[in-house]
């Protein structure tokens, strides 16, 4: 029998394991690729997130209180996963579709009935976009609720409303790919209605479309918007998102006055009356300090070290993370298996359906061009909307993250948000032929 | 003036390098996204004679999407697009009117506004008369009347079509 070289052993073992992974780990190619073996220790911990790039994203420590479901619901890390879903079904679509209006519509065809699983990743694909708008929009809902827009967040927040409307316009040039009647109408309302920008309109649209008319360059660059310089942008902005979310200190405490009082770093007062008294003007005291007493040196210190409530990410925050990839995952397959993404007739430009809807999340603003002139309808609102979101940490200058001292805002953003549900419940389920109301459970003219 | 250190001069000249690229790489995504000449339409079309117009009907021409339309013996060329949010208007044969199946805007028989949230009545073409042909240039296209003229105003003839497909 062999010395043992217990230093070199793995925690809790007693034996060498000549098991062949157990081999494959101690070479030198494997050690090569991953530096530190995973020992269950804070310190083995802590360099598996130094040494592992994609651990790295996180810190290697969290305060408990992220670990809360409530505390987020998770809506950012869901939004991400729905992004890495849409990427890999893209992917596999972009190898059996064609950007052309002579194929594109033969393309969605032939995913049905041609193409094994071809429909069922369309339909992933689908859905999780329509997912990924409603739980983006949910997650600044959330975080505005939270005040998580507050000092030192403000920036972050403009990034997020930049990833809403990124999202936004990923979902609308996707939109125009299948080249069906429902694809084609949706998006002729949708690009007329940049007609509407002062000065620039015309021009703009003309640019957006390329010509008179929603045709093959307009899906050529929609295609290349979809697949190549949104996802440059999201995935930039979406860097900058996640890492400033990281070194903002993940979460606001909403128990506390102002962003930067948070539990993690909240003291109690360390025996202050000595060194206070030692600094107090002369007069008061007559000069002197006189000492009362002793304490044992310990109980200064345990006083003034800040309350830990930090836990490792790995394995506590990692955990939940997979538990709700896996069940975002699931609600996606669940929906793609119980509804197949629409299509209807090819385009035809001659031929415009009863009703021609725009995609829900546009749905209220049909509704309001409806109602209002174009450029108000259809411009100055979202414009204005997009621009005091943007703004709003920086109008906003009450430091109090708590809903209860925060009236004002809270309920003007609530009436706002209501109004914009409202619009867009009533624009998606309620309207039919030539935008007459209907009872949506006589006749529903929504597809999603 | 003090003459600028060689750092400013540098600093300076990295400045306008960068705008100077930006602005070149701004022109070049103009150019590759503006709507080439071909593609844009402006074809001259002889959709017909004088005669082949009816007082009071329309005919849709596919090849120039629109309608010719003869109201109280003039002749237009109307765009099939809607002024509102670009959707093609069809003509409703049993109320003689156009109407938008989009958001329920409705013209009369020569494109002018009667309904809906249009900003005004139907886009035209302009029609030249060359002897007998009725010639229509694509490339000239008129905003439609304003809303409030109503010169070819008539009753419907009958119930609309919007909802009836």
């Amino acid at each position: 029998m062999t010395d043992v070289d217990t230093e070199k052993l793995e925690p809790g073992r007693t034996s060498v394991d000549h098991g062949i992974m157990a081999r494959l780990k101690r070479s030198d190619a494997w050690r090569s690729a991953f530096r530190h073996a995973q020992t269950d220790t804070p310190r083995g911990r802590a360099l598996q997130s130094f040494s592992n790039v994609f651990l790295h994203v996180y810190p290697v420590k969290i305060p408990n209180r992220v670990l809360r479901f409530r505390y987020s619901l998770r809506l950012g890390f869901i939004a991400a996963v729905l992004f890495g879903i849409l990427v890999l079904t893209g992917v596999y679509l972009m190898f059996v579709y064609t950007p052309s209006v002579g194929s594109a519509y033969g393309d969605m065809q032939n995913l049905k009935t041609g193409v094994g699983f071809g429909q069922l990743i369309r339909n992933v694909h689908r859905w999780a976009a329509h997912l990924m708008v409603l739980v983006v929009a949910l997650h600044l809902v959330r975080v505005f609720y939270a005040g998580a827009y507050k000092k030192p967040r403000e920036f972050n927040w403009a990034i997020g409303v930049g990833l809403l409307l990124l999202t936004l316009a990923f979902s609308f040039t996707g939109y125009l790919l299948p080249w069906d009647q429902l694809s084609y109408w949706a998006v002729t309302v949708g690009t007329n209605l940049v007609h509407y920008v002062p000065l620039l309109g015309g021009k703009l649209q003309d640019l957006l479309i390329g010509g008179p008319q929603v045709g093959q360059t307009t899906l050529l660059r929609f295609y290349a918007l979809h697949v190549a310089v949104l996802p440059m942008l999201l995935a930039l902005m979406l860097t900058v998102h996640i890492w400033r979310v990281r070194k903002d200190g993940f979460a606001v405490e909403r128990s506390t006055v102002g962003t930067f009082a948070e539990e993690a770093t909240e003291r109690p007062a360390a025996a202050p009356a000595a060194a206070s008294m030692a600094h107090a003007a002369p007069e008061l005291y007559g000069g002197r300090v006189r000492l009362l007493g002793v304490v044992d040196r310990e109980s200064l210190t345990e006083a003034a070290r800040p309350v830990d409530d930090t836990v490792f990410t790995w394995p506590h925050l990692l955990v939940r993370h997979v538990v709700v990839a896996l069940g975002t995952a699931a609600v996606v397959l669940g929906l793609a298996v119980s509804f197949s993404a629409p299509l209807r007739g090819l385009a035809n430009p001659n031929v415009t359906p009863e009703p021609a809807k725009a995609p829900w999340y546009f749905a209220g603003l049909q509704e309001l061009l409806s109602r209002f002139d174009p450029l108000v309808a259809g411009i100055l609102v979202p414009a204005g909307g997009v621009l005091v979101l943007l703004l709003l940490p920086y109008i906003d200058r009450n430091p109090d993250t708590r809903a209860s001292h925060r009236k004002v805002a809270v309920t003007l953003f609530s009436v706002l948000l209501a109004i914009a549900v409202v619009l867009t419940v009533v624009g998606t389920f309620f309207r039919g032929p030539g935008w007459k109301f209907i009872a949506p459970w006589t006749h529903s003219y929504i597809e999603f | 003036m003090d003459d600028p250190s060689r750092r400013d001069f540098l600093r300076g000249g990295w400045k306008i390098g960068g705008a100077l690229l930006i602005g070149a790489a701004a022109y070049t995504g103009y150019e590759a996204l503006r709507p080439l000449a071909s593609g844009a339409g402006g074809a001259k079309i002889t959709v017909g004679t004088t005669s082949s117009f009816a007082t009071n009907t329309s005919t849709y021409v596919p090849a120039g999407r629109m309608y010719v339309v003869n109201a109280n013996d003039y002749i237009f060329a109307l765009s099939q697009k809607c002024p509102h949010l670009g959707c093609h208007v069809p003509y409703c044969d049993s109320s003689g009117r156009f109407e938008c199946p989009c958001h329920g805007s409705i013209y009369d028989l020569a494109g002018e506004y009667i309904a809906g949230p249009a900003p005004r009545g139907m886009d035209r073409f302009e029609v030249k008369f060359v002897g007998d042909s009725v010639v229509v240039d694509t490339s000239v296209l008129k905003a439609g009347p304003p809303r409030g003229v109503k010169n070819f105003l008539t009753p419907p003839k009958g119930p609309g079509c919007i909802g009836k497909a």
